[in-house]
């Protein structure tokens, strides 16, 4: 560390000391006073960043007692040593007060929201928790939102975000571990886990990851997930993210691992399996049978949008024997007069949807009329009427665009989109052989991953039968009696057998 | 130091081995619309040469967009000849904007002069060539040329090659005398010196000539049409003859080909009963006794009662009795005309007895599979029918029988 000079006894040489560390910010509010309390009249400086701090609380919990408290208890006069200690423990009716005997600990507190309390004649300071700053209100999930189940998300505030989860799981056994990440932002990075459940190695490693980040500023859960993810060149993800306190607890009862940042409502979920990103919360929460279903459905969801084009494309230029007559009469009928080879006319397709989607999300809502209109009019329709484009390869683009929203996580959709990029070259050029020769490739790719020591593939590859009753379908809740095997193998017992119906 | 520029060279190597896989890509890369999809071929024979036809869809016109006022044929025969028939094929595209396409062939036509002079030869090329499947079914131009044949245009259907492939797909299954025969089926046939070939005859009807034209597809009743006709018997790759209806029929019912069909009986008082057939299950056999082969076909049939156009006590055991005596005499006689087609009239044993007694005697089929033909002349064959009549409908008696009470 630099130097980290210590608080002197002089008052304004400590004020002095204090304003130039902020750079003399024009929001650094001073109060000077002259408070009894301890028996002698002693200035005080009073320090707040305006806007961080709460003014109405600094008066009611610091002033107000200051002032009032003439004397010390029992007529004594308090030394000066115990002065600070003595406000602490009998005058500030604050809930968290500190004493700070540096200069630097004492800035951090001000700029986190701390008021600081230099009394005249003492070398620390007292930091006392005055944080309340504007913040966003728990609001619905933008992202993931579910038809059944809770509707809250997290929002932007570390402390909401741990109160949230701490509000799932009412038991002391969910411990919070905050450190600060960033030389320049100090943002705050707390990881979540339940004890005895959580694997102590993983714990250890997402801890040695975490203390590995040396960087200036994490803005955001991406920053953290870029430096702690196994595997860097991979179109897929291994760390889970999630805006839902639900998941969060769901996760960490299965012995996973929450990291939480402070500034964003995403947390981070490790280790993170490919199969986690085909589930939805809501899997739990709707009837088994159902959810099973849905998962299935899901899973076709995630080969159509990788694969239709692709298919479509190879089938058409390679294998047209494939077809059925009638098909492939009527697919030849659409396609007469096309000026395009199916490949190009897929890619101007699948380009012209994804620059689509992309518009649709930074462009501002006010023109959002106006890009629809013209994005479904004239690309969809006119195209084909134009005969640039065959109606068939509309269709096959819509369904794919369609299916690609399935998955309930993003980054997974994400990357799924852009394999399917790579597989429509491959059977552009190779046809069905070219498709199979990148399935395979994208499959030994896939099981070669690993997050945070788990085989990425995991219950499949390596595959555990037990594990199988959450994969692709969902049993009833009775009957998921143990806990994933490949998080933890600590607690695996998640309930006893239940003892039939009426609990006899 | 010669050791380390190689390993130096090996990424330069790599990435042109890489580079080169680009370009073996694509190289039977085909769009849809380069493609002359064809659906039916017709092969005859002038002189020495093959004369192939072609029938190739006119896409935009079969599945364009509704209301495309149009009046091209959605068909166009190409026709060319040569030596072989690949190269036939090949020629075509002097006269084809495409190249003909044949993976999705329904039909293969032959003209009736073409298969008495013998078809073996001309399918080598289709049983042969990777792009065509075996299961398209092959057909007899009965007294006109597969040219002629194929340059019809057909209603409903509007490829004529799709209604012959669908009409005799339909009619296998609700008739008796239609069978379907693919090239891979004929191919064994030929192989196999146990079984001589059938393939399945169609017909013009109608007028001789006008069936090129759309408007031959505008009228209810088109001038000329095309329908199935009997079957041709083949000795070898040689077409010998034609079977009747009834012949054919008989056919079916030995080589347990039907499905489903309608025949009559007479009825002890006069006038006919129809009877449907829902199952019929045929098991043929062959063993050597003293020396000659004795043949057997064993027939068990399920009927229901279809109309009544006679009087006749529906409700009495004892009527349903007679009827199914009847229909066992009446099959039993259907089944020997065939026989006697084959052992008479042609000479031919068509029906695959040959390949039932190899199954039970092969040392005796060693002996005569040269001259089996002959053979099965004078081969003695047991006919063995038996009918079960299950239902008759949703009434007992006629309606006209209560009329007159």
């Amino acid at each position: 560390m630099e130097n980290n000079p210590s608080l002197k006894s002089g008052l304004h040489e400590n004020l002095l000391a204090l304003k130039q560390r902020l750079g003399e910010s024009d929001d650094l509010l001073v109060r000077e006073f002259q408070s009894g309390a301890g028996g002698v009249r002693r200035d005080m400086v009073l320090l707040y960043i305006d806007g961080l701090a709460e003014e109405k609380m600094i008066q009611q919990f610091i002033l107000e007692p200051l002032f009032q408290t003439e004397t010390a208890a029992g007529g004594k006069e308090i030394v000066l040593e115990q002065l600070p200690g003595y406000l602490k423990n009998s005058v500030l009716t604050a809930g968290q007060v500190a004493e700070v005997g540096q200069q630097e600990p004492a800035a951090d507190a001000l700029i986190n929201g701390f008021a600081i309390l230099l009394v005249d004649g003492c070398a620390s300071c007292l930091k006392i928790c005055m944080a309340n700053w504007e913040q966003r209100t728990v609001s619905e999930p933008s992202n993931q939102s579910v038809i059944r189940g809770p509707k809250e998300a997290f929002t932007e505030n570390i402390r909401v975000n741990t109160a949230l989860i701490r509000r799932i799981i009412k038991n002391p056994s969910v411990i919070l571990k905050n450190q600060q990440i960033g030389k320049v932002t100090k943002t705050n990075v707390s990881i979540m886990y339940v004890q005895g459940i959580a694997d102590e190695t993983a714990l250890k490693e997402v801890n040695r990851r975490l203390s590995e980040i040396n960087t200036d500023a994490i803005l955001e859960s991406g920053y953290i997930e870029e430096f702690i993810q196994d595997e860097t060149y991979t179109l897929y993800p291994t760390v889970q993210n999630t805006e839902r306190p639900d998941v969060v607890a769901a996760a960490i009862l299965e012995g996973r691992i929450a990291i939480l940042i402070d500034g964003t409502p995403h947390v981070l979920l490790v280790p993170a399996l490919f199969v986690q990103f085909l589930q939805s919360a809501e899997d739990y929460y709707q009837r088994a049978d159902i959810s099973s279903l849905l998962r299935i459905l899901r899973y076709f969801g995630l080969f159509i949008a990788a694969l239709v084009p692709a298919l479509y494309i190879a089938v058409t230029t390679f294998h047209q024997e494939m077809l059925p007559t009638q098909l492939l009469i009527s697919l030849a009928a659409q396609r007469e007069g096309v000026p395009f080879p199916a490949f190009i006319e897929a890619m101007i397709m699948e380009a012209t949807y994804e620059i689509l989607r992309e518009a649709g999300i930074r462009m501002p809502r006010t023109v959002g009329q106006a890009v629809s209109i013209v994005g479904t009019l004239v690309i969809g329709q006119a195209a084909v009427e134009a005969g640039i484009i065959s109606a068939s390869m509309i269709i096959v683009v819509s369904i794919t665009a369609i299916s690609s929203y399935v998955i309930p996580e993003f980054d997974m959709s994400i990357a799924v989109r852009i394999t399917r990029f790579l597989f429509m070259g491959l059977a552009a050029a190779f046809g069905m052989f070219g498709i199979f020769i990148g399935l395979l490739a994208l499959l030994l790719h896939l099981s070669s991953l690993r997050s945070f020591g788990v085989p990425y593939m995991a219950p499949e590859g390596p595959i555990t039968f037990q594990d199988q009753k959450d994969v692709i379908v969902r049993v009833p809740h009775p009957g998921l009696r143990k806990r994933p095997s490949m998080f933890s193998k600590l607690n695996p017992v998640r309930q006893r057998k239940s003892k039939g119906k009426n609990g006899s | 130091m010669a050791a380390n520029m190689t390993f130096k060279r090996i990424p330069i190597l790599l990435s042109v081995l890489i580079l080169m896989l680009p370009l073996t890509g694509c190289w039977d890369r085909r769009e849809m619309n380069e493609l002359a999809i064809s659906l039916g071929m017709g092969i005859d024979r002038v002189g020495k040469k093959y004369v192939v036809t072609v029938q190739v869809v006119n896409p935009s016109q079969i599945a364009g967009q509704k209301g495309s006022g149009s009046n091209e044929s959605p068909v166009r025969t190409y026709t060319a000849e040569g030596p072989t028939v690949y190269e036939a094929i090949r020629k075509m595209t002097i006269a084809s904007p495409r190249k003909i396409y044949a993976a999705h062939l329904r039909v293969l036509i032959f003209g009736e002069g073409m298969a008495r002079q013998g078809i073996g030869k001309s399918i080598d090329l289709l049983s042969r060539d990777y792009e065509l499947r075996t299961d398209f079914f092959l057909l007899v131009a009965r007294g006109t040329t597969a040219a002629h044949a194929l340059n019809i245009l057909t209603p409903l259907e509007r490829i004529p090659a799709n209604k012959l492939y669908r009409s005799i797909e339909t009619s296998e299954k609700a008739w008796a005398p239609v069978t379907t025969v693919t090239l891979d089926e004929f191919v064994n046939d030929i192989v196999s010196k146990g079984k001589n070939p059938v393939i399945s005859g169609i017909r013009l009807t109608g007028t001789e000539d006008g069936g090129s034209s759309t408007d031959n597809i505008k009228t209810t009743r088109p001038a000329i049409q095309l329908e199935n006709n009997g079957l041709a018997v083949f000795r070898k790759d040689k077409l010998v003859g034609w079977l009747s209806e009834m012949e054919s029929k008989g056919y079916n019912y030995i080589i347990n080909n039907v499905t489903s069909t309608v025949g009559h009986v007479s009825c002890p008082n006069g006038g006919n009963l129809a009877l449907e057939v829902v199952r019929a299950d045929s098991k043929m056999k062959g063993t050597v006794k003293e020396g000659r082969p004795h043949l057997s076909v064993e027939l068990r049939v399920e009927e229901n009662v279809g109309e009544v156009e006679c009087s006749i006590d529906l409700t009495k055991v004892r009527s349903i009795q007679e009827l199914e005596k009847r229909a066992e005499e009446r099959l039993t006689r259907i089944i020997r005309r065939s026989l006697d087609a084959g052992q008479k009239k042609y000479k031919s044993d068509f029906f695959g007895f040959g390949n039932a007694v190899h199954r039970s005697n092969p040392g005796y089929w060693k002996a005569v599979q040269k001259d089996w033909d002959e053979r099965f002349e004078d081969a003695v064959i047991d006919v063995k029918v038996n009918v079960k009549i299950k239902r008759t409908g949703t009434v007992t008696n006629s309606f006209m029988e209560d009329k007159e009470e």
